[in-house]
């Protein structure tokens, strides 16, 4: 019982603030994977030796630490490895933290619901229901060759591992914030194309901002439309360069929201979301012979610093001003 | 100064788009001062018969017109010019595309008469001939009779408001060389900005244009709403018709376009004659043009749009040959008599007499033609092989009887002429004819066969709003949460939408949702804008228009929109208003039970069962009907008439047709009932007013029941003859006429040497009678089928559930009928595809010296979203070897596949149902080319198998509730037994022995709500629970409603605490005091154990009323002994009793809420509500 999975009561929108967190659990163990927006993963295995604690006790000081320092209170399971830890944070709450005894696994899944298991999404679920595997204990019991029938080679011999207990998963440290996101609800079912691709222009030039304040680029762009039936559509799509410049981020952003073709769908509101952002240093850019493009970036970084200086709304695109 | 006339006026029949209603517009018209008003309907005349009623009423000379979209004239010369590169959208991924309004519209007017109207029938009638949506083809847009006004919506008026007078020019050559002097153009100021629709700058270019052209400029207002203020309906119905929720920031509707007075649109044409730069004078000019062309439009409602005048199929059609009608008629009504034998018979003389009397009076009316069609239909109709039989007073006409419309001999029932026709009357006869339901559009298709599309047509039923559907578009249009419009309008009973805000107040049921009215904001009141507004047209279930060869220039005929069949635009009363034949042909589910039951047992046993030859008075069929288990029977299956024939006892077939008699609300407002049970029982005497009126009361023990009576009554007290005595019959409905009858009574009664204490008993007991009561013939017509059904029941059973199953007639879920057939013994055989047939089926089970037991297989068209063919295929293929056989050669689709294998339909495949479904996954997966088809085998053809769980006990009843919303193996309530004994729940078969006035617990699935009109005049809602051992009926009366009404009506499963109430040996009901929703304490049972029952109890979940274990007063005085509530005596006031109540003629005052369909989910068909599990399949 030697990783920990923490959540963060963040507000959201405010995942700038997780690698400060992150700062916190990295005082313990090195070996830390975020898992944005709010949660981390914190393997303990030397940390319990030296502190002299074992984890769930370490728990209680992360969480007192962060409580301390930064005002966020966090949910914190712990369990042998990051999917029982994973699955020990639904049990807990804010002061209990959850905790799946070492040599207990079978005992904790078998009366899981299948969905519970991290990797079952509802496709999975459904399937395994359908055939009344509906509790992993089911799962677990059930001949390895028929779950393999049922959801494929692979999956199935996975779903068998991980029912029975056997959690092969390692805590991999990485780096923060794999992306943003920006939402701009409707206070009513909005049909106007106008009205959505301000929407839209507004959330890229949000998600836009936010990166260069934290010299990212993103590789993706996705796109979720929710109805006022609370469903959504989702679609996203890999920019040409990663990159995060506005324009070119409201570029796709248009593309995707043309390629709905919507019409007479109630619109409740619209999401953007830069995923696989990567250090901006890192990224290429294709240059050209368009003096263009060149003074458009010009601009926006003079935008950027004016921006900085005098408040988000000093400058933006005319037709949001409105 | 000139007045004015509104020649473009919508109303509600313009569904989706005008917001008043006709009589409204031409009351408005009327006070306006305005003495002619024209209608001018979206793409239809629906409207036109109610309006011109009202015109004639208000006073105002109706103009009739119709708005058309039009397609414009030949593919454009300057086409290239101007059409831009047509980018195809793309297909939205959510929410459908726009509504396409493009095509302009054009209003049209009739003008000369009768040729007027006829175009315009016709105009209208080509508009429909498109698919999709009604368009007017270039082709068809030419008529000699009509005014034509080009619009702000027009071709030309587009062109205006773009500002292109040019190319409006050119768009107006066509139109002016196909209607010459007719055509106008037509201005209108909504006092809108910029160029559009209803500005100011598009009316004055129209006005300038006209100038320019030389085509005479008319003014109008493009009127949608009779009143200021009704613009926010407008926008509801806009958004409602495109689909759309309101855009505030869009434009809305202006307000302006209702019924402005004469003055308001003076004002109008002064400022548009201004606008476009003439003297003020010309006003007076524009005003006066607009007159000349109202003037100039004359249909006469009588005349031309033949009101009144009646129109039938040509003799030669209806074998006449080239005789007259009435000689045809003669010749078959004496083959007739010679066929039936009652030439032959004693008595036969009084046969002859009574036909050459009823074809006297058929020649009087000219009616011949009539009887032949109808008997044309009904021969046809029986050719085919269909059963058929003659409903209504139709059947108390011996000529009816003797061409072979009517089943039962008139003469020998007592039936009389004089109900369904007399000289004195001159309404149109109506016959009306049943026949099987799941072969009535074959019926259609073979009489517009044999009349031709040009006399036949079947009639217009519009849907308009109701509560429901008002909350549903309103709130769409209101942007509000679908899920929250669905609660909402679901929680109301189907009331109309302008009782929503008083039915918030009042209901019990939606005192939760009154409390949350304000958060709705203007929803109610838009939703009673939109009361009874038409939202749409169906075809009438019943009604088919015969007519001569006339008939498509007298009404507007549009394509129905499933079977194609032509259809009138004018509803029902319409029809008989314009003088068109109306037959009205019903289908009966009943009667295709019954044809489906007979030809199982042909099938089957190879015997034939003619019923219409089924011996009278069979003693087993009436020991059943006497034992009150008449569940499935014709008209005597209802939780009341189970009751009523459990205190009547019937035992002829007279009996019969009096039980179907005595329950209506007539007699049961008459108290006749009560006296009529007394005095068969012996338990009083037979009394009769006067010894001369023991002939006709003798057979109902001196009750008045039916009709006939009280005619009989009257032509014998006052020696009047039956023809005028049935016109006094009719008269005694209202209470105007009520009074003169009285004096007319009593003198012609005493001229008749009657005292005057028989003239103020019979004549109290005639005014009791009103115009309630029953029609005999229509008992009797009832009755026929009723025995045929009770003798399937009682000799046939398994048969009859096979019946009643796949036609599904009358008002229980068939999870009940199912029920009551396992009480009854018949073994109910499980769906497997081997065996099941596309309908259900008889097999035999078991055969021991004899006595043969049929078993009722359950049919493949049950399993939910099997398709017809589906079915088919399955049937077809049978036997199947094995699981790849089955899938390769029925070739089921994957979800029905899985479905069927749910239901143990597979079963005889091997391996567990689970194992099954996993198979089919994989030959479905294979199928797509993942895999080769080859099947794990094991032993054999057994599939093998794959070590899942199969399904639970409670899976598969979840599951067959699922897929056939019966509960085929057992009965549901069985998996409960062990809680409901640990309540001390008493069952439906030991209540039989429950003491009067004993309170009890009943639980069971709720089969049937209803709150009928009582003669209290309170609301009482009745439900029937189904335990497995039997039903029981419970009754809540208004005084447990505030703590029962929303769980009684919005729960499957109840548990209710209850009096039980007795009134004879087979007559036991239970009223309710309080109720829980029994699959909630299920739920609690099985997660908190006894002690959380024990607190939900002893919390707010049940009714806290009426503990008295008594029963309380009020209740013990309600429940009378008649199967309905007593009346109020004069007990304590009730609360309730100071609510409004609506008073009827008769005194019978009807609760303002009973009757309604209630809210809920009404009976119980399974699917949703039942509790699904975690490991549910499916």
């Amino acid at each position: 019982m030697t990783i920990l999975c923490v959540r963060f009561q963040l507000p959201p929108m405010y995942e700038a603030a997780l690698p400060q967190l992150l700062g916190l659990l990295e005082e313990f163990t090195p070996v830390v994977e975020a898992l944005p927006p709010d949660g981390a993963l914190a393997d303990l295995r030397g940390a319990e030796r030296y502190f002299g604690r074992d984890a769930v006790q370490l728990a209680s000081v992360i969480r007192v630490r962060a409580l301390a320092l930064y005002g966020v209170d966090c949910v914190i399971g712990a369990g042998p490895g990051p999917m029982l830890a994973r699955m020990a944070l639904r049990d807990a709450r804010p002061g209990l933290t959850g905790a799946v005894p070492e040599g207990g696994e079978r005992d904790f899944l078998a009366g899981k619901p299948v969905a519970a298991l991290p990797g079952v999404g509802t496709a999975t679920a459904r399937t395994l229901c359908e055939y009344g595997l509906d509790t992993l204990g089911r799962v677990a019991a059930a001949p390895l060759s028929t779950l393999q029938r049922l959801v494929g080679a692979r999956a199935g011999r996975e779903l068998h591992e991980k029912a029975n207990g056997v959690d092969r998963g390692r805590v991999v440290p990485n780096g923060v914030s794999r992306s943003l996101a920006a939402d701009r609800p409707f206070d009513r079912d909005e049909l106007d194309p106008g009205r959505h691709r301000r929407a839209l222009l507004s959330a890229a030039e949000e998600l836009g901002a936010r990166l260069r304040a934290v010299d990212k680029v993103c590789r993706t762009l996705t796109l979720t439309v929710r109805y006022a039936d609370r469903s959504a559509t989702t679609r996203s799509r890999t920019l040409p360069e990663p990159t995060a410049h506005s324009a070119a981020l409201t570029r796709t952003a248009y593309d995707l929201y043309g390629a709905l073709g919507l019409q007479r769908a109630r619109v409740r509101s619209i999401a953007l979301r830069a995923e696989g952002l990567a250090p901006a240093e890192l990224a290429s850019h294709q240059l050209t012979f368009d003096p263009v493009d060149e003074k458009v970036r010009r601009i926006e970084e003079v935008a950027d610093r004016a921006r900085a200086k005098f408040g988000p709304r000093a400058v933006m695109p005319g037709s949001l001003a409105a | 100064m000139p007045g004015f006339t509104h020649l473009h006026t919508v109303s509600g029949f313009s569904a989706r788009y005008g917001a008043s209603h006709p009589e409204r517009l031409a009351e408005r018209a009327f006070e306006r001062g305005m003495d002619a008003l024209a209608l001018t309907d979206r793409d239809t005349l629906a409207g036109t018969v109610r309006f011109a009623k009202a015109c004639a009423k208000a006073g105002v000379r109706p103009l009739f017109g119709a708005e058309l979209a039009v397609s414009p004239p030949e593919p454009e010369a300057d086409r290239t010019e101007t059409s831009v590169r047509r980018d195809r959208r793309r297909t939205p991924v959510r929410g459908g595309a726009f509504v396409d309004e493009s095509a302009p519209r054009v209003t049209f007017l009739a003008r000369d008469g009768a040729r007027g109207w006829a175009d315009l029938c016709r105009l209208v009638s080509a508009a429909h001939t498109t698919p999709d949506t009604p368009l007017l083809s270039w082709a068809d847009n030419h008529a000699d009779g009509l005014t034509v006004l080009l619009g702000p919506d027009s071709d030309v008026g587009r062109a205006l408001a773009a500002g292109r007078p040019d190319r409006a020019a050119r768009l107006l050559a066509p139109w002016r060389e196909v209607y010459g002097d007719a055509l106008r153009l037509e201005a209108v100021w909504h006092g809108r900005k910029g160029t559009g629709p209803g500005s100011l700058r598009l009316a004055a270019r129209t006005v300038g244009f006209a100038a320019e052209q030389g085509v005479r400029p008319v003014l109008s207002n493009a009127v949608r709403y009779a009143d200021p203020g009704q613009g926010q309906i407008a926008d509801v119905l806009d958004a409602a018709r495109r689909l759309v929720p309101i855009d505030a920031s869009k434009e809305l509707d202006s307000g302006e376009a209702w019924l402005k007075d004469a003055g308001a649109m003076r004002h109008a044409a002064e400022r548009i004659v201004e606008a476009a730069g003439f003297r003020r004078e010309a006003a007076h000019r524009l005003l006066e043009q607009t007159q000349a062309t109202a003037a100039a439009c004359l249909v006469d409602p009588e005349d031309d749009l033949g009101m009144g005048a009646v129109h039938f199929p040509e003799p030669h059609l209806v074998g006449a040959g080239r005789r007259t009608a009435q000689r045809a008629l003669a010749s078959r009504a004496a083959a007739g008599m010679v066929l039936r034998g009652y030439d032959r018979r004693p008595g036969h003389r009084e046969y002859w007499e009574r036909m050459h009397h009823e074809l006297d009076i058929i020649a009087h009316h000219g009616f011949a033609s009539y009887f032949l069609t109808v008997a044309q239909v009904v021969d046809d109709v029986r050719h085919m092989g269909i059963r058929v039989a003659a409903r209504g007073s139709g059947a108390g006409s011996l000529v009816n009887h003797l061409l072979g419309i009517a089943h039962a001999d008139p003469v020998e029932h007592g039936l009389l002429m004089e109900r369904f026709l007399s000289k004195e009357r001159v309404v149109l006869p109506d016959i009306d004819i049943d026949v099987e339901s799941a072969r009535r559009l074959e019926v259609y298709r073979a009489i517009i066969g044999r009349f031709g599309t040009e006399r036949v047509a079947t009639v217009a039923m519009p849907e308009t709003y109701r509560v429901r559907h008002a909350i549903r578009d309103v709130g769409a249009a209101l942007s509000m949460d679908p899920a929250e419009i669905d609660r909402v309008a679901k929680s109301f009973p189907h009331i109309r939408a302008r009782d929503a805000r008083a039915a918030l107040e009042e209901l019990p049921e939606l005192r939760e949702l009154a409390g949350e009215k304000k958060r709705y904001g203007r929803l109610w009141e838009l939703v009673e804008g939109l009361d009874a507004l038409p939202r749409g047209v169906a075809m009438h279930p019943c009604g088919v228009l015969l007519s001569d060869a006339s008939l498509l220039s007298r009404t507007p005929v549009m394509p129905t929109s499933g079977e194609g069949f032509p259809m009138a635009q004018f509803d029902k009363d319409d029809v008989e208003d314009l003088g068109l034949l109306k037959l009205d042909v019903l289908g009966v589910r009943m009667q295709s039970a019954m044809a489906h039951a007979v030809a199982e047992v042909e099938r089957a046993t190879g015997e034939r069962v003619d019923l219409d030859a089924v011996p009278e008075g069979d003693p087993a069929t009436y020991r059943m009907i006497r034992s009150a288990e008449t569940l499935g029977c014709f008209q005597i299956e209802s939780p009341g008439q189970r009751d009523l024939v459990g205190r009547l006892q019937p035992s002829t077939f007279h009996d019969l047709v009096v039980d179907i008699s005595l329950f209506r609300p007539g007699p049961v407002a008459a108290d006749m009932v009560r006296p009529f049970i007394e005095a068969r029982h012996g338990r009083a005497p037979v009394r009769y007013p006067h010894e001369d009126l023991a002939e006709p009361l003798e057979g109902t023990y001196g009750v008045v029941v039916f009709h006939e009576q009280v005619i009989d009554i009257v032509a014998i007290m006052t020696g009047c003859g039956r023809g005028e005595a049935d016109r006094v019959r009719r008269g005694l409905s209202d209470p105007e006429s009520q009074g003169r009858i009285k004096v007319w009574f009593a003198q012609h009664a005493a001229a008749n040497g009657y005292d005057a204490e028989t003239i103020q008993r019979t004549w109290e007991i005639v005014e009791a009678f009103g115009s309630y009561g029953f029609c005999k013939a229509h008992a009797v017509a009832f009755a026929v089928p009723t025995y045929q059904s009770a003798w399937l029941k009682a000799h046939h059973p398994a048969a009859f559930y096979a019946g009643l199953l796949t036609h599904d007639p009358g008002m229980y879920p068939k999870r009940l009928l199912l029920a009551d057939a396992r009480r009854r013994g018949v073994p109910i055989l499980p769906l497997d595809v081997n065996k099941s047939g596309v309908a259900h089926r008889i097999e035999l089970v078991s055969e021991s010296r004899g006595a043969k037991v049929w078993g009722l297989r359950l049919a493949l068209s049950d399993v939910h979203g099997i398709s017809e063919a589906e079915a088919e295929r399955v049937a077809e293929g049978q036997p199947y070897a094995s699981l790849l056989d089955f899938w390769e050669r029925a070739r089921p689709s994957r979800p029905l596949a899985g479905r069927l294998a749910q239901v143990g339909a597979l079963d005889a495949f091997g391996a567990n149902r689970r194992d099954l479904q996993l198979h089919l996954t994989e030959l479905h997966r294979g199928a797509r080319g993942g895999r080769g088809d080859q099947l794990p085998l094991s032993g054999g053809r057994r599939t093998a198998s794959a070590g899942l769980p199969d399904l639970t006990s409670a899976e598969k009843l979840s599951a067959e509730l699922g897929v056939l919303s019966m509960d085929a193996s057992r009965n549901l309530m069985d998996d409960h037994r062990t809680f409901l004994r640990e309540l001390g729940v008493v069952s439906a078969k030991r209540l039989r022995e429950a003491r009067h006035g004993e309170t009890v617990l009943v639980a069971g699935a709720k089969a049937a709500t209803q709150t009928p009109p009582i003669r209290s005049g309170r609301r009482v809602i009745f439900s029937t629970l189904d335990d497995g051992s039997g039903l029981v009926d419970l009754a809540f009366f208004d005084d447990s409603h505030d703590a029962c009404a929303h769980t009684v009506f919005h729960s499957w499963l109840l548990l209710v605490r209850g009096v039980v109430q007795r009134r004879g040996p087979r007559s036991l009901s239970v009223v309710g005091s309080a109720a829980w929703n029994l699959a909630d304490l299920l739920e609690v049972r099985r997660e908190e154990g006894l002690e959380g029952v024990a607190a939900r109890l002893a919390g707010a979940g049940g009714g806290q009323g009426g503990d008295d274990p008594e029963g309380g007063p009020a209740r013990r005085r309600l429940a009378g002994s008649d199967g309905q509530p007593a009346p109020a005596g004069s007990a304590a006031q009730d609360p309730m009793e100071r609510q409004r109540t609506i008073r009827m003629s008769t005194g019978y005052e009807m609760h303002p809420w009973a009757d309604l369909r209630p809210a809920g989910e009404g009976p119980a068909v399974g699917r949703k509500l039942w509790h699904q599990s975690p490991g549910s399949a499916g």
